[in-house]
């Protein structure tokens, strides 16, 4: 790649969703753009290698090898998304340690590849409200945010409009509407129930996720409609959900200002001593060890929130002993991710004569309807809301059953059942106690592994609580049986909302960043992916860091073009 | 057949590629991953697992468990921990006939148990009993291990894995079942009609159903 002796208007730390976006709207702007990828490069289609895989081509069917998982994928493999088909979009854990404080478990599921989680995510896009906005404010936990819903909502639509995001308009405050692509559709289970849970509780309404998955082709940018397949994380070759490589990977580089370095780990921000400005960022490396560098005018941390803040630790200098854009002692805090647990599944009788045809690559949201207007939440006063969907059972079952032979191999034959399942995510309250620090160990580099401490709180259970109440509440009011439920939250990290430790804020002396997501302490520097999230409200969170890094490089452009920068 | 001679790692090989060969099912289907030599099955154990695999799902108007090589699938599967078989076994489930087949790390050697188990439940050779009575066995045994309330039972694991063998080879998954990796749209409310067949290439279904 040729980036010595280049002088680059901005480096770009990372390339997942948005690293992507950010190379995107900088190149766009004219300006000559470093792309910088700790993992190997993953060409759009070709390199899609298990896509078109059957079960049976693989040597271990799909499910994988659960040996060689424990040994080098022990964290990754708990992924849902995780599996023989996938693994190569995930990190091996044993090249890529990372440790955990006292008492904590978090699993931190990441893929470092030219795309990063970007062809791994969960693909569901939704708005924050000033419902969001506000809640530190109006309960005091954790700094007000420097902005609210206004600020944010042009960039909402032009990410939505770029990226394809399909779902249904249903005008609620708590989950503003979106430019959205049409929805796909509830199946008629999950249409039945939202017209019962809707009879019972009018303020709780069962609707299709809005998903970045296309609904109607964007031809002129080669993406076609989504083929409802349903296997998204093996790379799709149709480009009909987000990533980088199927969206804004070619639009960046359509604009031939664009330079794409893979396998290189960042591991420190240079900076200079005489302004305090960045200068560039040097690296290393992964398969020569070889450390190189590269300048620019200014520097966009995109490495996914955990990582942005390493490298601000991993920074530190005489001038900056704590970290880079760290006076204010709070870089590493405040990090959070959402408490998430199968809140009720049950059984719904009534549709055994009926079935669907395909695979749609989303479920259902049940938005927020706690600590709205009201603060009703019986010990806790953030929100949550529920994911899932009602399904037909298929041959799995007969894991369960008893019986062998023609007649048991008959009955697993046909469909089973239809079940559905409401899970919780519930909002995570920024805690200075949970935190990220640079440990002692170090990787095969030589570069501090991190530490991650983290544990929920009392208003998490408590959400959790509540959640399984009046999720068994709702199935039972719609006429479904509920088998089980839980309200103990799976392992931090579970949600792959991990998020905070360089937050937002309008004070220096307590926030990284401020309201453009640019460094209080360094203003060349701009972190916009998870790390700068000063709450996390309850929904998913990819859509709001597209948005932020969108409107951050617009900011950024104009510092640049005025001189400013 | 022969008990004596346990099999190394590229007998197994080599055995399930005569295997494919013999019964004229794609390779693929038995395309096993090394095993290490000493978790490679005997000759008896192999025969013992293909013909439980075609007890529990029997050639009918598709092909069985043992045409698409269940059995072996099973045993590869085992070897490497599938369904969370390579974990050491609860204190309170094991039983004397539990101790004897576990490993130094206390996790259980599944083919082992059900060799010995299926051998006990015919009190004798398993494999010289009829059929049927093969059959009223391993009924027996899945009864008591899949009522409700069962104490844990090794066969759980072993008949979840066979199924896995079954419905995930290409006969399973696309002449028993139906399979469909480009559906190309969503219908979302079809008639059920007579004699539809489940999808195996409903992930979400067959990850959660």
């Amino acid at each position: 790649m040729a980036r010595e002796n280049t002088q680059f208007d901005a480096i770009v730390v990372g390339s997942g969703i948005t690293g992507g976006w950010a190379a995107k709207e900088l190149t766009e702007a004219g300006l000559k753009v470093l792309m910088i990828e700790r993992g190997r490069n993953i060409e759009h289609q070709k390199d899609y290698v298990t896509e078109e895989k059957a079960p049976w081509e693989l040597p271990f069917r799909g499910v994988g090898d659960a040996e060689r998982y424990a040994r080098d994928y022990p964290v990754q493999m708990l992924n849902r998304h995780f599996n023989e088909f996938t693994e190569g979009h995930f990190v091996s854990d044993a090249e890529n340690p990372y440790q955990t404080g006292d008492g904590t478990r978090f699993d931190w599921f990441r893929s470092y590849q030219l795309g990063g989680r970007s062809l791994t995510w969960g693909r569901q896009c939704y708005r924050w409200s000033d419902y969001d906005f506000d809640a530190n404010r109006r309960d005091g936990q954790g700094t007000d945010w420097p902005i609210r819903y206004a600020d944010l909502a042009p960039w909402y639509d032009e990410v939505e409009e770029f990226i394809g995001v399909s779902g249904a308009a249903e005008g609620l405050a708590q989950l503003p509407d979106g430019r959205f692509q049409p929805p796909m559709a509830l199946n008629m289970v999950e249409q039945a129930m939202r017209e019962r849970v809707l009879a019972a509780y009018p303020d709780r309404l069962i609707t299709i996720g809005r998903t970045a998955n296309l609904t109607v082709a964007k031809g002129e940018e080669g993406r076609g409609a989504c083929q409802n397949r349903n296997i998204c994380a093996r790379g799709c070759s149709y480009g009909a959900y987000f990533s980088t490589q199927s969206s804004t990977l070619p639009a960046a580089m359509k604009t031939g200002r664009l330079t794409v370095e893979t396998d290189a780990i960042v591991e420190k921000v240079d900076t200079d001593p005489r302004t305090g400005r960045a200068t560039g960022v040097r690296w290393v490396n992964r398969n020569t060890g070889a450390r190189e560098q590269a300048t620019a005018r200014m520097v966009f941390l995109n490495a996914g929130a955990f990582n942005s803040v390493q490298l601000l630790l991993n920074s530190r200098n005489e001038a900056n002993p704590n970290g880079l854009a760290n006076s204010s002692g709070v870089l590493g805090t405040h990090i959070m991710d959402h408490a998430n647990a199968i809140a009720a599944l049950a059984v719904v009788p009534g549709f055994e004569g009926r079935t669907t045809f395909g695979n749609r690559p989303t479920g259902i949201v049940v938005p927020r309807f706690r600590n709205l207007d009201q603060l009703d939440g019986d010990g806790f006063t953030r929100g949550y809301s529920f994911q899932g969907g009602a399904l037909q059972g298929t041959w799995t079952r007969g894991k369960r059953q008893p019986g062998i032979g023609a007649a048991f191999k008959n009955e697993l034959r046909s469909p089973g059942m239809w079940t559905m399942v409401f899970v919780t995510f519930a909002e995570s309250v920024p805690r200075a106690s949970n935190r990220l620090a640079l440990s002692n160990k170090t990787d095969r580099h030589g570069i501090p592994q991190l530490e991650v401490t983290f544990a929920h709180g009392k208003e998490e259970l408590a959400a959790l609580a509540d959640a399984k109440r009046e999720a068994g509440a709702m199935m039972a009011a719609a006429g479904a049986q509920v088998i089980m439920g839980f309200d103990q939250p799976n392992n931090g990290g579970t949600s792959i909302h991990e998020m905070g430790g360089a937050r937002m804020g309008t004070d220096p002396a307590t926030s990284v960043l401020n309201k453009w997501s640019q460094s209080h302490d360094v203003p060349n520097l701009f972190v916009t992916d998870g790390a700068q999230m000063s709450s996390s409200a309850c929904q998913n969170p990819s859509l709001t860091y597209m948005a932020l890094t969108a409107r951050a490089c617009d900011h950024a452009v104009s510092l640049l073009r005025s001189g400013i920068l | 057949m022969t008990t004596a001679a346990p099999w190394g790692r590229r007998d197994f090989l080599g055995a399930a590629a005569l295997l494919a060969l013999c019964v004229g099912v794609p390779v693929a289907t038995v395309q096993l991953t090394p095993v290490a030599d000493d978790e490679a099955p005997t000759d008896r154990q192999r025969t013992i697992m293909a013909e439980v695999a075609d007890l529990v799902i029997p050639r009918t108007d598709t092909p069985g468990g043992r045409d698409v090589g269940a059995g072996d699938f099973a045993i590869l599967a085992l070897a490497h921990g599938l369904s969370g078989t390579r974990a050491p076994v609860v204190s309170g489930a094991i039983t004397p006939a539990i101790a004897t087949f576990l490993r130094p790390d206390g996790s259980l050697r599944h083919v082992d148990w059900l060799e010995r188990t299926l051998d006990q439940g015919g009190r004798g050779d398993f494999m010289r009993r009829s059929l049927t009575e093969r059959a009223e066995i391993l009924a027996a045994i899945d009864a008591a291990a899949m009522a409700r309330g069962a104490p844990w039972s090794p066969w759980v694991a072993i008949k979840g894995l066979i199924l896995t063998g079954y419905y995930t080879t290409e006969a399973g998954g696309s002449q028993e079942l139906r399979y469909q990796l480009v559906p190309g749209r969503f219908d979302s409310d079809l008639p059920l009609l007579p004699g539809d067949r489940a999808w195996s290439s409903d992930w979400t279904a067959v990850e959660f159903g």
